[in-house]
């Protein structure tokens, strides 16, 4: 959708993909398709086969302590600055080629995947929600664990698909008053350990963090690690699960709402566009939680083990990765341009996108690689989780159905980009 | 319970798995009658042409893709039973659309990808251009 385009109206757009952006993704050619799939399922059985036996990752344990330190506060001043001078654009900018929705759909929101699979947990680092005081006034409810996190991750993919002006200033600026209400609501009750698990943003930085070589231990120290031990450190808490199958369900949706069918059942639904872009969302992400309820419940019973659920969600975090690099590839790189080209007013001085810059080979090549990637990661981390918590004798056994589900994301992944 | 989400493990894992294999929208004529120029010529100049109607708020032929070959020319050709405003994005064409009129618009598709087609008004996908 071009600024041009999208902007200037306030009601009535039609449901895009990513909430910004003019073009979206070829489908991947059949062949592309079927190697990935190849690869995915020649990993899963070899990972089976031959992989160590005995634990390997020792999660928070793991890693060289190192002394590089931000200096936080004058980081979160900025990224304050950075937030009121996007809210500045949303409120008074004008309805053509105004930078705010492309500044927070993409270089907020798509920016913060690199940005923290390179640098760790960023957006903890530069919050500015970090400069109110800490203290709590009462502890934070155990059993919260990542449920609100969950439901803002919602919120926003449903603001971004799903609602009816996805770009128009006052929706992000909705979004966003609520967003910043409930963040400073949630950290003057209960300090920053709400933030930790309550901010949808800090939470997806984070979890997308831990596969970063710049890692944080819990108690702060910074390490260099690697990705799987990385990996290993994500703390199981009430709504881990929920929150990776929203970013799992939300990606998966993006993924088929330009389909011509989708889009035709959205055009002519009785329960109108909004209606049916709810319902489907909420499909997705149940669609995605129940798979992976029924996987994990069958391997806790090949396995003899219960209460598995909780303690696999973090090897789902590769393959979510894997989705969302696949999905928003392309988006980073041209809408990327355009954010800087219009918050920076380059746009008065005639630049403009160049769309030249990957061609529609190299972004399949990407997209493929990222998903089958993540699939291998997360058979990796699943496989290392599985031989410390089965028993030997179970361990190779209780690992199929494992396999099984992560064999189904990532079919379904590779179908999204081959047919929608 | 467990069987009953071990059924739905089923059903989403064929879902999942015969994807690959179908090919429904994106051969064009299949799911829609959007009609198309063969690739390498023939039709109107070898342009891609696209005709829709949009009445009472529907589109027919309804919303499909029209394909296209990088440099080929696209014309998409629209009739609206009410005045809207039609853009075609990316190529950020736009077009005045008179009630009961039919309007052409004409581009050479020269940047990769998938574009949609819409109008401004009643915010309708059309169609959606894929330019390979």
């Amino acid at each position: 959708m071009s600024g041009a385009g999208v902007l200037a109206q306030g009601g009535g757009l039609p449901a895009l993909a990513h909430g910004v952006g003019e073009r979206s993704d070829l489908p991947i050619p059949l062949f592309y398709a079927y190697a990935g799939a190849f690869a995915a399922l020649v990993v899963s059985f070899l990972a089976l086969g031959l992989l160590w036996a005995d634990s390997r990752f020792s999660g928070d344990r793991a890693g060289r302590a190192i002394r590089a330190r931000l200096p936080a506060r004058p980081a979160r001043v900025a990224a304050l600055l950075a937030a009121l001078y996007t809210a500045g654009w949303l409120l008074v900018g004008p309805a053509e080629g105004n930078a705010g929705p492309y500044l927070v759909y993409v270089l907020f929101w798509v920016g913060l995947v690199p940005a923290s699979l390179l640098f760790g947990p960023v957006w903890r680092t530069v919050s500015p929600f970090r400069l109110l005081p800490g203290r709590p006034r009462r502890p934070l409810p155990a059993r919260l664990g990542y449920w609100p996190a969950a439901a803002g991750l919602l919120a926003f993919t449903w603001t971004e698909l799903v609602a009816p002006a996805p770009a128009a200033p006052p929706t992000l600026l909705a979004f966003c008053a609520v967003y910043a209400a409930a963040q400073v609501a949630g950290t003057l009750a209960y300090g920053h350990a709400w933030l930790e698990r309550g901010d949808p943003f800090e939470v997806y930085s984070t979890l997308i963090g831990h596969l970063s070589p710049l890692g944080r231990r819990a108690d702060g120290t910074r390490v260099l690690r690697g990705p799987f031990d990385g990996l290993d450190a994500v703390r199981p808490a009430p709504g881990l699960v929920a929150t990776v199958c929203v970013l799992l369900g939300g990606t998966g949706y993006d993924g088929f709402s330009g389909a011509p069918a989708w889009v035709n059942a959205l055009q002519t639904s009785p329960l109108g566009r909004a209606g049916l872009g709810t319902l489907g969302l909420l499909a997705a992400v149940a669609g995605v939680a129940l798979l992976y309820a029924a996987c994990l419940g069958v391997a806790g019973l090949v396995g003899g083990t219960r209460g598995l659920a909780p303690r696999f969600a973090h090897s789902l975090v590769p393959i979510a990765l894997g989705y969302l690099v696949a999905h928003y590839f392309s988006l980073l790189v041209f809408e990327g341009q355009r954010a800087v080209i219009l918050a920076l007013g380059l746009d008065r001085l005639g630049v403009e996108v160049d769309r030249d810059v990957v061609g529609p080979g190299t972004i399949a090549t990407v997209q493929v690689l990222a998903i089958v990637a993540g699939h291998v990661a997360g058979v990796v981390a699943a496989h290392d989780r599985s031989v410390r918590l089965l028993p030997p004798e179970r361990a190779v056994a209780g690992q199929i159905p494992l396999f099984v589900l992560m064999l189904c994301y990532t079919l379904g992944g590779l179908t999204l980009l081959f047919a929608a | 319970m467990r069987r009953r989400l071990t059924g739905w493990a089923a059903v989403v894992l064929l879902a999942a798995g015969c994807g690959p294999l179908s090919q429904t929208h994106h051969k064009p004529g299949n799911s829609h009658e959007v009609a198309t120029a063969p690739p390498g010529g023939g039709g109107q100049g070898g342009e891609a042409r696209a005709v829709i109607t949009v009445r009472a708020g529907r589109v027919s032929p309804p919303s499909g893709w029209l394909e296209a070959r990088r440099g080929q020319t696209v014309a998409i050709t629209v009739t609206s039973d009410v005045a809207d405003e039609l853009h075609v994005h990316g190529y950020d064409r736009t077009a005045e659309l008179r009630p009961g009129q039919a309007v052409t618009v004409r581009f050479r598709a020269d940047l990769t990808g998938v574009f949609e087609v819409e109008t401004h008004e009643s915010g309708l996908v059309l169609t959606q251009v894929a330019v390979r």
